[in-house]
């Protein structure tokens, strides 16, 4: 019987290429040529057919209702998401080689899939403008963005908010900002394999964290208000 | 008025009314609750969340923040029919 892959233990910092193998991350850069072959030059482990099934049904298959929300909360659509999730898995088929049994399958796969999702379908998406990393860093990493904001809001103020009211607000982040809180907040990832999928230093997920929650906060304000919930709530 | 973290100290703390580092407590705070706190973080924060207003309804709406996305929000189900496509198209690799 296959051991569960430990989700934390098994991702030492000094390693950082280890989920996406040691070719570096520039690889997973968007616009990069070589986004077709993510994983070409890593060490190759020659499983055996029988193993890689195994290996992709074992590890891989358990993950694929994460992988699919993940999909639908990037891509806001239920095709792209079909689509995205298929290329992932087949993907990570293909170089099921550079995964090393045991280690983190779901953060391997996530990246991955993000890394599609920029290099493939931002590029098509029907969003406005592709929102570039740094253009969204340097809007909000103005120092009073950095050391002063903090949302005017109350917890009893977005208390009574649905669900759909809470996906359109996260829907309506820039989709660096999203990405950050689906990884963190709804699939429950740390700091360290965030920073992994995502090719980024810990302490930029931590601001860039933070930032996306504040964005957040903003439009849930918005949406409170808009919807009549009372901000002043004196007890 | 409850308080969000246990109280180690039978006495009851004079509440701050105003909290001069709020966007450094605000950090705290996420990082708390994101489970990335150190133990010295821990220590630090659990004495000002038991006196300090500001902070106390930072935390609150963090944590009620971070539930609306955790809880609220519909996770999608991938399709049966994608799992068995892609089931099929991994077959045909070898």
């Amino acid at each position: 019987m296959a051991t569960i892959p430990e989700v934390m233990s098994d991702t030492p910092t000094s390693d950082r290429n280890r989920i996406g193998g040691p070719t570096g991350p520039d690889q997973f850069l968007p616009d990069s040529d070589s986004a077709e072959q993510p994983l070409a030059n890593a060490p190759s482990r020659g499983y055996s057919e029988e193993q890689k099934y195994q290996i992709f049904n074992k590890e891989f298959m358990p993950h694929i209702d994460s992988m699919y929300n993940f999909a639908f909360r990037l891509t806001m659509d239920e095709d792209d998401a079909n689509d995205l999730v298929q290329d992932t898995y087949l993907k990570a088929f293909r170089f099921i080689s550079s995964f090393e049994q045991g280690t983190n399958a779901k953060a391997w796969l996530f990246r991955i899939l993000k890394n599609s999702f920029i290099n493939d379908y931002r590029k098509k998406s029907k969003e406005p403008a592709k929102v570039d990393y740094q253009d969204v860093e340097t809007t909000y990493n103005s120092e009073d963005a950095e050391s002063e904001h903090t949302v005017d809001l109350r917890a009893e103020s977005v208390s009574d908010l649905i669900g759909d009211e809470v996906a359109t607000a996260l829907n309506s982040l820039p989709v660096d900002f999203r990405t950050v809180i689906i990884l963190c907040d709804i699939e429950g990832f740390t700091y360290e394999e965030m920073a992994k999928i995502l090719d980024i230093p810990i302490g930029t997920v931590r601001s860039r964290l933070h930032r996306a929650r504040n964005l957040l906060k903003e439009k849930l304000r918005d949406y409170a208000s808009s919807m009549g919930y009372k901000e002043e709530n004196d007890e | 008025m409850q308080t969000p973290l246990p109280s180690s100290s039978g006495t009851k703390p004079e509440m701050k009314e105003h909290c001069s580092h709020r966007a450094d407590c605000l950090k705290l705070i996420q990082l708390i609750l994101d489970g990335e706190a150190t133990e010295q973080q821990l220590a630090r924060a659990k004495a000002n969340l038991e006196s300090c207003k500001p902070c106390i309804q930072m935390y609150q709406l963090e944590k009620e923040v971070k539930e609306l996305l955790t809880k609220r929000i519909e996770k999608r189900c991938c399709p049966e029919q994608l799992v068995a496509t892609i089931k099929s198209r991994i077959l045909s690799f070898s």
